[in-house]
């Protein structure tokens, strides 16, 4: 590159700054003060008196309270990441075998329940969950079921709910990884006699691990964080961390401890998808 | 044999998108329900839950609201992520990786700690200079182009990825000054990814809830916070109307950018 070319390099990379201020303004600066706010001491009177103290930290991870809303999240997040992986790479093979026409269409089917709203899709499970929506309706009707069957405001709701909330993310996530894997290896594993299981774990499956892995990660973390399906498909009585972080701040002003919620969630989610991670990859490479 | 096992393939593979797609159809269905009470069958159809939601309050300004949220935050997020983009495809300069993982960030950080952080923030300034941010559109504006910047800078840097600088080269070898080049050169050679990441950014946030939940006061709301207070009650079809006019709009502007860009490697 000749001089002016490098000189004219300095304010194209000056560009960079103003969306690099409001990141750092918008995002650091809260997290920093939301960590700093979490080493505080709740007061009921003055709401917050400042200290250096992991006293909330430790109240949290003691808390029997605290303690089996982290594993219900845990579980709900290992199990609907599960299903999620099991659903999603039938569908992601298929969509990533597809040509043509019929592949943009079921892309754009993926990926458009994705950018509407969790609420909405919330609101469509109520719809048909409810003690009169149309699953019980249908089951009435089969003369089954004459009376409504509890499904709203139960862990399996929350469940189907999450699920299809984080499908796209996974189906997504995955066909991109099998796209790039040659449909000649499969064909000829097929040739030389291999059968159709064995094609799929042998070959396929060993190949599209960076997408199982980089799926996984995406869906579980979405999952351990999920806000409006808990609360409104799992009713009051089911209650997972987000909602429980929220709550710390809305209903009870304790910002200390809601704080230090916060970052426990934050710290267990990065560890177990790390955890994970480590598991995948050593099943590829076994010692 | 194989015939079966093609069958069950196909059936399950379609179940797995039928599932996703359910709610959606359900939610579109109620909306036009002559009851208020849900009951499957209904007992016939009719518009009016569409008047009668546009009639409630709540949900009028909500959608006034995020739509103004979601405008102005995706103009602001766009011009900077644009720039920001372009700077990092097209110059060199030190800790690039960082700066480039720094900007995408906001889609790291999950929403319901992101906001709580940006409440606590929002409280301290309201403090500290006794200016009021929380509960104020401006407060919601700055909190959304947070999520706006990421994914405009995924997708510009992605849409300029692929292109040569030789024809920005060019024209300033031909004389073009460095206004002219980017306006007649660079800017068209960007469309695509800006329109996607314009179009993106605005469902982003028209759409978001954790993130704007603890910023919200009375009449400083949104539609997506509007619609789960309800919910948290009952579900009809005035509500099922408010999601249904969001299904559309969602819809018309996936397929607007689908034009553009291809959806699939925009997520993924």
């Amino acid at each position: 590159m000749n001089e002016s070319g490098r000189a004219a390099g300095r304010p194209v990379a000056a560009l960079v700054l103003p969306a690099v201020v409001l990141v750092l303004l918008m995002m650091v600066a809260p997290m920093v003060l939301l960590f700093r706010y979490s080493l505080n001491i709740f007061s009921p009177t003055e709401l917050m008196i400042q200290a250096l103290t992991a006293r909330n930290y430790l109240s949290a991870v003691t808390d029997p309270y605290y303690l089996a809303v982290m594993a219900t999240t845990i579980r709900m997040a290992v199990l609907c990441t599960l299903i999620a992986l099991a659903a999603g790479f039938p569908a992601a093979y298929t969509l990533a075998r597809m040509r043509g026409r019929w592949k943009a269409w079921l892309t754009l089917a993926t990926v458009f329940p994705l950018m509407v709203g969790n609420v909405v899709r919330a609101a469509g499970w109520m719809t048909l969950l409810g003690n009169a929506g149309l699953l019980n309706a249908a089951l009435k009707a089969s003369g089954l079921f004459p009376d409504p069957v509890q499904l709203m405001y139960t862990p399996m709701a929350v469940a189907l709910g999450i699920v299809t909330v984080v499908l796209p993310y996974m189906i997504l996530t995955l066909a991109s990884v099998i796209e790039g894997i040659p449909r000649g290896l499969e064909e000829a594993a097929l040739n030389l006699g291999a059968r159709p299981l064995t094609v799929f774990r042998r070959v396929v499956l060993p190949l599209a691990l960076p997408g199982v892995v980089a799926g996984s990660a995406l869906v579980f973390i979405l999952c351990m964080n999920a806000y409006a399906t808990p609360i409104l498909l799992g009713g009051p009585q089911f209650t997972m961390m987000a909602p429980a972080v929220y709550d710390q701040f809305v209903k009870t002003t304790n910002w200390p401890f809601g704080a230090a919620l916060a970052f426990i969630l934050l710290a267990v989610t990065l560890a177990l998808t790390l955890a994970g991670r480590a598991l995948l990859q050593r099943r590829r490479h076994p010692a | 044999m194989g015939v079966w096992r093609a069958i069950l393939w196909r059936g399950g593979v379609g179940a797995v998108f039928a599932v996703v797609l359910l709610p959606l159809v359900a939610v579109v269905w109620l909306s036009f329900f002559n009851q208020e009470i849900i009951a499957f069958p209904p007992e016939g159809y009719t518009w009016r839950w569409y008047a009668n939601a546009w009639s409630q309050r709540q949900f009028a300004s909500g959608f006034l609201n995020s739509l103004e949220i979601a405008l102005i935050a995706a103009s602001i997020g766009v011009t900077v992520g644009t720039a920001a983009a372009y700077a990092l495809v097209r110059a060199r300069f030190p800790g690039k990786t960082a700066i480039a993982g720094l900007l995408l960030g906001p889609l790291a950080i999950p929403g319901v700690v992101l906001g709580t952080g940006l409440y606590v923030f929002f409280v301290q300034i309201d403090n500290a200079i006794d200016f009021q941010i929380v509960a104020t559109l401006p407060g919601l504006i700055a909190a959304h182009v947070l999520l706006t910047i990421p994914w405009t800078v995924r997708l510009v840097a992605a849409s300029l990825q692929g292109l040569h600088p030789a024809a920005e080269e060019a024209a300033a070898n031909l004389g073009a000054r460095p206004w002219t080049v980017f306006r007649r050169v660079t800017l068209p050679m960007m469309r695509a990814g800006v329109v996607a990441g314009a179009l993106f950014s605005f469902i982003q946030s028209f759409e978001n809830l954790e993130l704007t939940l603890l910023l919200t006061g009375p009449g400083r709301s949104t539609l997506p916070v509007e619609m789960l207070n309800y919910l948290e009650f009952r579900v009809d079809p005035t509500l099922a109307a408010v999601a249904t006019v969001q299904i559309v709009l969602i819809g018309a502007l996936m397929l607007i950018t689908d034009r553009f860009v291809n959806i699939s490697r925009v997520v993924a």
